[in-house]
Order: structure tokens, then C-alpha cells, then sequence
């Protein structure tokens, strides 16, 4: 088994990320395609680091992917909670002002 | 031993590809962030695949018990799903804020180029792969002695980097009416 069927898997994963970002209306719907799009580039690390070059750098790099995604997620989703007290809307198109 | 790695593939390619397929076309908010929790299973199984174990240990801890938590939390005090279809004149049901046909065509448009220029850029790298299975594995204390040399200065920047994303969302998301009486 090659790597072939893992930069399918990781492709797959990040049209659908992309899809998501792009289609959706909702702030938190757009948060959950960032988070399959950070997966896809971490499965592509680890992939890549075991079929090409055989250190274990890609396993590093594939942990503080997850450590970035998740300290983005605790920041966007106290950027979203506010920006809900603020405007009781959670539209990606409400959001046009940096001060209320 | 090859048979047991092609079956855990197999379910969990499955899962992944089937969860990030189902939080994209799925209509409801809440249903969307339990199938990324299905897909993100799915990438741990990878990850074992690829004899990630502690890679595959951090995704199930960080991912599973703590993203997904946390979005589930921020939607349900923003208000939920509130589930009202609307049917246009066509007759097609929509729901609110979650997209509609022309925005999933913009979608899926900009990432087929996105991944057309991706191909192109990797196909290098992916013909170059080994195909042949070689004897790969990681193990925890290979990583931690990688971790505390060769990329010491991430290591320590990612303990700032994790203190200040606490600080600054404990700051954001502070009750509404404390900073009016604040200032």
C-alpha cells in the first residue's frame, strides 16, 4: 500500500474543508472547515514523513498543527461568543465592523 | 499483519472521508459537528496506519475530547440550531445560514483548482515515494528527544503561544455588561 491512498484521503478532506468555508453562512460552520482543512495538512505530514523521507520530523510538525488548531479554535470561539453579545447574529455577512 | 492494516484502513478511510462529506452537505449545525468528530476519529486510525501512535493518542485527546467539546459549546450559546426550512419558489428546502446551491458550486469550484494546482505542485514528491513497506516506527521517546533538541525553540514558543490563546479567550469572551461599567 503506497502513499496513494492516503493523499486521496487527505485531497478529499480538504475539498470538503474548502467546500464547507466557502458555502456556509455561519461562523462556526466556516471554524469546523478550518479544522478539516488542518487535518488534511497533518495527515499529509505524517504521510509523507513515513513514504518519503523517514525521519520523524513530519510527526513533530503533524503535533504542533494540532497544537495551533486547537489554541484557533479556543480564540475564534471567544471571537464568536462575543461577536454574538454583540450583534445577536452569528451571519458571516454581519460582521462588517471592527467596533460596535 | 498487512490483512489487519488494510482492514483498519480501509474503516477508517471510510470514516474520514464519510464524516468530512457528511459536515459538508449536512443541514443542521449540531449534526455537522458530531460527523467531524466521526471524521477526526477516521484521521486517528490513519495516523495508526502510518505508525503514528502518539500522534494518533494527541488527535483522539486534543481533537475529540477537546475541539469538539468546545464548538458543540459555542454552539449551543449561540443559539443553537434553530430549524426553520425555508422553501423557495423552486421548491427546494433550505435552511438558514448553512449555504445554498449557488455558494456549494463556488465551493466545490474553488477547491477542484485548489487541488489541481496542489497535484501539480506534489507530483514530484508523490512519485518519488517509496512503495515498498519499510520497517517505520515511532515511538514517544524518539519524539520527545526530537522535541527538546532539534526543535527547542518551537517547543518553548508553543507554551507562550498556548498561555496567550488562553489569556486572550478568557479576556474576548468576558461577560458583555463588565466592560461598560468598566468604562
Amino acid at each position: 500500500m503506497g502513499i496513494i491512498p492516503y493523499i486521496v484521503v487527505s485531497s478529499i478532506l480538504f475539498i470538503c474543508g474548502i467546500i464547507v468555508m466557502i458555502a456556509r453562512k455561519n461562523i462556526i460552520a466556516i471554524l469546523l472547515g478550518i479544522e478539516l482543512v488542518l487535518n488534511a495538512a497533518a495527515l499529509n505530514f505524517v504521510a509523507f514523513t513515513k513514504f518519503n523521507n523517514m525521519n520523524i520530523d513530519g510527526h513533530v510538525f503533524a503535533l504542533f498543527i494540532i497544537l495551533v488548531a486547537a489554541a484557533e479554535a479556543a480564540v475564534g470561539l471567544a471571537i464568536v461568543i462575543r461577536f454574538f453579545q454583540v450583534r445577536e447574529s452569528i451571519h458571516i455577512d454581519s460582521a462588517t465592523q471592527l467596533q460596535s | 499483519m498487512n490483512m489487519f492494516l488494510m482492514i483498519i484502513f480501509t474503516l477508517s478511510a471510510f470514516l474520514a472521508v464519510g464524516g468530512a462529506l457528511s459536515v459538508a452537505f449536512a443541514k443542521n449545525l449540531i449534526h455537522a459537528c458530531v460527523y467531524l468528530l466521526f471524521s477526526l476519529i477516521g484521521v486517528a486510525g490513519l495516523y495508526l496506519t502510518l505508525g503514528a501512535e502518539f500522534v494518533a493518542a494527541t488527535q483522539l485527546v486534543v481533537y475529540v475530547g477537546g475541539v469538539v467539546v468546545l464548538l458543540l459549546f459555542a454552539i449551543m450559546l449561540t443559539g443553537g440550531s434553530n430549524l426553520h426550512h425555508v422553501t423557495s419558489r423552486f421548491g427546494l428546502e433550505s435552511t438558514p445560514l448553512m449555504g445554498n446551491l449557488r455558494t456549494y458550486i463556488m465551493g466545490i469550484v474553488t477547491a477542484l483548482l485548489l487541488i489541481a494546482v496542489l497535484c501539480n505542485v506534489l507530483q514530484g514528491s508523490i512519485s518519488a515515494s517509496a512503495v515498498v513497506e519499510s520497517k517505520f516506527s515511532s515511538t514517544v521517546e524518539q519524539i520527545g528527544v526530537k522535541l527538546v533538541t532539534d526543535h527547542i525553540l518551537a517547543f518553548e514558543i508553543s507554551s507562550v503561544l498556548l498561555l496567550g490563546a488562553l489569556v486572550g479567550a478568557a479576556i474576548i469572551a468576558r461577560p458583555y455588561r463588565s466592560s461598560e461599567t468598566e468604562n
